[in-house]
């Protein structure tokens, strides 16, 4: 490897790392703690059977699994200017990401509440519950372990759609290896690097899930060792 | 003290129960007696508003009128005076055994926190629990859970516990520590509704006894005079199978 090359790829790491801390991860948990709260409530509406709300949840979910999300980011960022709406380009893209992925989440925290066994709400009733209280202490608690592998599948997944922000002017991680290799002429190692990246922060998201699955089984009195073994058993 | 009157229930076209009456007096223990498919557990449902009668009155803890006609409201009411134990245990699976014990005191009755705990932790140990008041429901046998049911119930104070098949789901050695725990809450005097299998326990430790079969009663006699000298001809020949088994 010729030195330039190495000094190169050294100085554009720095940059590139930045721009993924600083742009990326930002948008990234951003836009995914939007998604979360807006597909926990697309959910429970749905479950919940309130009328009107249900609808509507259902309409949401229709149009926004059902068109790209590089379309979505556009009408946001380039096209409400032209209603009044002026959105910059980052809190654009948290918006964006966000409303799409809420709905992808709402399905996976659906299904989630619906594998709460049945027989725990009708007891949770009859010790005097109402359905709020059941919601919130019984089944979203349960609910949250059975969904949070899809969640944070999703989460991972949108690590790298974020680079669909350079389309809207949002300097992050890709749009800054484009302007390194550009100006180096160096294209190969600098999208090698950028892929690098971004695999550096899935590859601890990843870490980061399998600690949180660990911690989220609800046994007290088995070794940390059997737990362990538990859960690659299940794998 | 609980009485329901001429209860029916179908679901489509299959009428499960077909006026249906019950009454239970303070300190009775009732067994429900009758083959697979006589509508025992769905009376329990109706009972307890989990299933909704088609028809039928019920007379129940200050409340008294037509079941379908129901609020919410009076629905909840009755349901807090009411303790159910499932065949198939249905604890929180989030919280141990004294949550679980807890959870009714604390949320819709307010009891303060301490005092919960206290009643939680002398319920499990009336249930021979002490040792498993902090495992989850994954970590117990399913006796122990069944146990952690029972004491769930009865930390409420309800006035009637209605348990539906309580050991139906428990190989036989576990059965026996579920049905000892019943034994002692019928000896101090617990108003209990039983639907059950168990036959020696019906004769042994229930006063009462109802014969259900096709969504009707066919008798219902003090316990002692069911096994020994059954009115009904159909009951005649429950007993009679059941004694040769």
């Amino acid at each position: 490897m010729s030195e330039r090359l190495l000094r190169i790829l050294v100085t554009s790491f720095m940059q590139l790392l930045e721009a993924g801390l600083k742009m990326t991860m930002p948008i990234t948990l951003g836009a995914f703690a939007l998604s979360v709260i807006l597909g926990l409530l697309l959910a429970v509406v749905q479950v919940a059977n309130i009328k009107g709300l249900k609808q509507f949840a259902s309409f949401y979910i229709w149009i926004f699994r059902g068109t790209p999300v590089i379309v979505q980011l556009f009408i946001i960022f380039f096209g409400l200017p032209y209603v009044g709406i002026v959105i910059e380009a980052v809190p654009a893209a948290i918006i964006g990401f966000g409303l799409n992925l809420a709905a992808y989440n709402a399905e996976s925290i659906r299904a989630a509440i619906l594998a709460v066994p049945k027989g725990q709400t009708e007891a949770a009733y009859l010790v005097g519950l109402t359905y709020p209280q059941l919601m919130r202490r019984i089944v979203i608690p349960q609910a949250a372990r059975v969904a949070f592998p899809s969640l944070w599948n999703n989460l991972i997944s949108l690590v790298k759609d974020t680079s669909l922000a350079a389309s809207i002017t949002v300097v992050e991680l890709f749009t800054r290896a484009q302007q390194v290799a550009a100006r180096t002429y160096e294209p190969l190692a600098m999208y090698l690097e950028a892929a690098f990246i971004y695999l550096i922060f899935c590859t601890v998201l990843t870490w980061i899930q399998r600690i949180v699955e660990r911690k989220m089984v609800w046994q007290s009195h088995t070794d940390n060792k059997n737990k362990r073994r538990g859960l690659l058993c299940l794998k | 003290m609980l009485k329901v009157t001429n209860i029916k229930k179908h679901y489509g076209k299959t009428e499960v129960l077909k006026g249906i009456d019950l009454e239970v007096n303070k300190g009775d223990v009732v067994a429900i007696l009758g083959p697979s498919g006589s509508g025992k557990t769905t009376l329990l449902r109706c009972i307890s508003f989990l299933s909704h009668a088609n028809e039928g009155h019920i007379s129940f803890a200050g409340i008294d009128g037509e079941m379908r006609r129901m609020s919410r409201k009076q629905i909840h009411e009755l349901r807090m005076h009411m303790g159910f134990v499932f065949q198939s245990f249905n604890l929180f699976r989030n919280k141990t055994a004294i949550e679980n014990v807890m959870e009714g005191l604390v949320i819709p009755r307010h009891v303060p926190k301490d005092e919960a705990r206290a009643i939680a932790s002398r319920m499990l140990e009336k249930v021979g629990l002490s040792d498993r008041t902090d495992f989850y429901p994954d970590e117990l046998s399913g006796g122990q859970q069944q146990r952690v049911a029972i004491a769930r119930a009865l930390a409420l104070s309800p006035e009637v516990i209605l348990f539906d098949e309580p050991t139906s789901a428990l190989d036989p050695e576990l059965t026996t520590e579920v049905l000892a725990v019943m034994r002692d809450l019928a000896k101090e005097g617990t108003t209990m509704v039983v639907v059950t299998h168990e036959m020696e326990f019906a004769k042994e430790v229930a006063d009462r006894v109802i014969f259900m079969e096709n969504g009707v009663v066919v008798e219902d006699s003090p316990s002692s005079l069911f096994f020994t000298n059954p009115k009904e001809e159909r009951s005649a020949a429950f007993v009679k199978k059941i004694l040769q088994k």
